[in-house]
């Protein structure tokens, strides 16, 4: 009865929508008017349509952030592990750009990497005058730089995670691995990310989702899929056919497919968080 | 006993001292058990790379540190400059003295508004998401009924759905029921998406408080509802903080459905009324776009700099357990 209220809200602002999106995936809604079923159409149309087809290599080339995402902040986790000088300050502002609103970071990304902006005055003074450019709308440059903020947006994340995991492992065990005469990469790779597994996988887990369903702000706010429709990413993909061509069924059909795709990622995190605590549940 | 007192020793020394420089001093010790054979001398060499690649590692790290707060400096300098300063070059000394930017974001760019929506937003939807996360989490942990293990994954389940995706039918389920435009859309649907995690962690949390004392209140007649009010909510005061901040920083950033659902300036939050500062209706003055940038920000930023050991315990519970 206690759980009730948090069912209730879950089922009507969450189950409802979800059912409502599995419905109309199959419907030529348009948001009024009567709804007709047009059965896989949807989807042979999706499978058509280039811009889909654009649109998800762009997520698949931000999901190339996904090694990124697990190695670095494995490394720079364990450096802070080992307290290198200045740990303290690092294990603080390393996590600052994951609290600054996306929507700030994205303005400020529109400034600081435009052709008057700071990172272009600071290639200026390293002598490399000649790389200069706007480098969100010169289109090869487009999707690197973004992929560069997302990583560095949210390495902080990772390596609080990474954190985490390392201050449950036995200290004698590092010890020991530096006594047999282990030097750092290997004791990374021989003791601490075997013994790091979950969170690696759950690091692995939530970058690739990111770079599937998180991309949204980061798009809409620094280039709105320009030059063109070179950053187009699917969930940009979604909101233009929803609500500026109207095509609500075609939409949820997109939306449909992509949730299929992340939930069954997303499910093996859940399956880690509940795997254990069963026993306790129902002991 | 003697062994006893040798290991809490060591476990002192691992507390207060780095394990790096702890490993000449484990290292003589573990001489005698014949381990070293595999240790020789660094020549002075090689200890000279050792310790250059050493500082090479701190000041790349020191490199990335600065540009994490590279974004925060840079709104606060262009916010004390003038629009003719931000001409001139992007970055450089304040140019105008005062804050002028900031009282012209705050009155006349409506940010004071877009302020206090937030403020209502974030209120309203953390305390909704707390209020059914502790119980939903008494009940999954402490209390005994048929099918709680299923509600509980069912519940749970929903944490693999982006929301992202499910944009149109919850925007159209908003407009159906009338919410659009209402604090009460995002208020609802915030709380919706941070209840899974939420309840998942109180779960947790209230499994692990002691039985002796839900016992004795038990005992001093403390019913069902009792010991939830009287024992379980003061005892979840630090879990309760810990997603207090997690679900503070969720909704403050939140954009996409902040866009969709509140179109109107009276109830529109900062992140979608601070991103039309840029819009097409007049020329962007910058020094007032970079001080609204810096109001929306501060509140965050206060709250990690303040309450970053319970965020950090947020972060690391979802990840651990």
């Amino acid at each position: 009865m206690y759980a009730l209220p948090a069912v209730g809200v879950v089922l009507v602002f969450i189950g409802y929508p979800f059912a409502s999106l599995i419905y109309h995936a199959f419907t030529n809604w348009s948001g009024f008017g009567p709804v007709g079923w047009v059965g896989v159409r949807n989807f042979v149309n999706v499978y058509h349509d280039p811009l889909f087809r654009l649109s998800l290599r762009n997520n698949a080339i931000f999901a190339l952030m996904v090694p990124v995402q697990v190695i670095v902040p494995l490394a720079i986790a364990y450096l802070i592990y080992c307290r290198v000088p200045g740990w303290r300050l690092f294990r603080s502002t390393f996590f600052l750009p994951a609290v600054y609103s996306t929507v700030v970071l994205g303005l400020l990304a529109r400034n600081i990497f435009s052709v008057t902006g700071p990172f272009n005055g600071l290639l200026g003074l390293m002598g490399l005058k000649f790389l200069e450019k706007n480098w969100l709308l010169y289109p090869p440059w487009s999707i690197p730089t973004i992929l560069l903020i997302v990583i560095w947006a949210n390495f902080g994340y990772n390596v609080i995670i990474y954190l985490g995991g390392m201050s449950a492992l036995p200290v004698e065990m590092i010890e020991a691995a530096r006594l047999d005469g282990s030097r750092f990469v290997r004791t990374l790779a021989r003791v601490i990310a075997p013994n790091l597994k979950n969170s690696m996988e759950l690091v692995l887990v939530t970058s690739t989702i990111t770079a599937f369903a998180y991309m949204f702000t980061y798009i809409y706010v620094i280039t709105n899929g320009g030059p063109g429709f070179d950053t187009y990413v699917v969930e940009m993909l979604v909101y233009n056919d929803a609500f500026v061509d109207r095509a609500l069924g075609y939409a949820s059909a997109i939306g449909l497919l992509l949730i299929v795709v992340t939930s069954t990622i997303g499910f093996f995190q859940i399956r880690m968080l509940t795997g254990r605590g069963r026993e306790r549940v129902t002991q | 006993m003697r062994q006893r007192r040798r290991k809490s020793r060591d476990e002192d020394r691992t507390d207060s001292q780095a394990p790096l420089r702890n490993v000449r001093e484990v290292g003589e010790r573990d001489d005698d058990a014949g381990a070293a054979d595999f240790r020789r001398p660094l020549s002075s060499q090689r200890l000279f790379w050792r310790r250059i690649g050493r500082w090479g590692v701190v000041s790349g790290l020191g490199v990335i540190a600065c540009t994490t707060v590279f974004p925060l400096f840079f709104m606060l300098d262009n916010a004390f400059r003038t629009q003719m300063g931000w001409y001139h070059s992007e970055i450089g000394l304040p140019t105008a003295s005062g804050a002028a930017a900031f009282s012209g974001a705050w009155v006349d760019g409506d940010v004071g508004l877009f302020f206090r929506n937030s403020a209502i937003v974030a209120a309203g939807s953390v305390s909704l998401a707390l209020v059914l996360a502790a119980l939903a989490g008494y009940s999954f942990g402490r209390l005994r009924w048929r099918g709680r293990w299923s509600t509980y994954v069912f519940l749970l389940l929903w944490m693999a759905v982006p929301p992202l995706f499910l944009m149109v039918p919850i925007y159209v389920e908003m407009v159906r029921l009338g919410l659009l435009n209402s604090y009460a859309s995002v208020i609802l649907l915030y709380a919706a998406i941070n209840v899974p995690f939420n309840t998942y962690l109180m779960t947790a949390y209230v499994r692990l408080l002691p039985e002796e004392v839900l016992e004795a209140a038990r005992v001093d007649g403390a019913g069902v509802h009792g010991r939830f009010v009287r024992v379980v909510i003061p005892l979840s005061l630090p879990a309760l903080a810990t997603l207090c901040i997690f679900d503070f920083l969720y909704v403050w950033n939140e954009f996409l459905f902040a866009l969709l659902l509140l179109s109107n300036n009276n109830v529109k939050t900062l992140t979608v009324g601070v991103l039309e500062m840029t819009g097409s209706r007049f020329v962007t003055n910058y020094p007032v776009l970079m001080a609204a940038l810096v109001i929306a920000s501060v509140p965050v930023i206060a709250v990690y700099l303040f309450f970053q050991k319970y965020l950090v315990r947020a972060i690391v519970a979802g990840a651990v357990k």
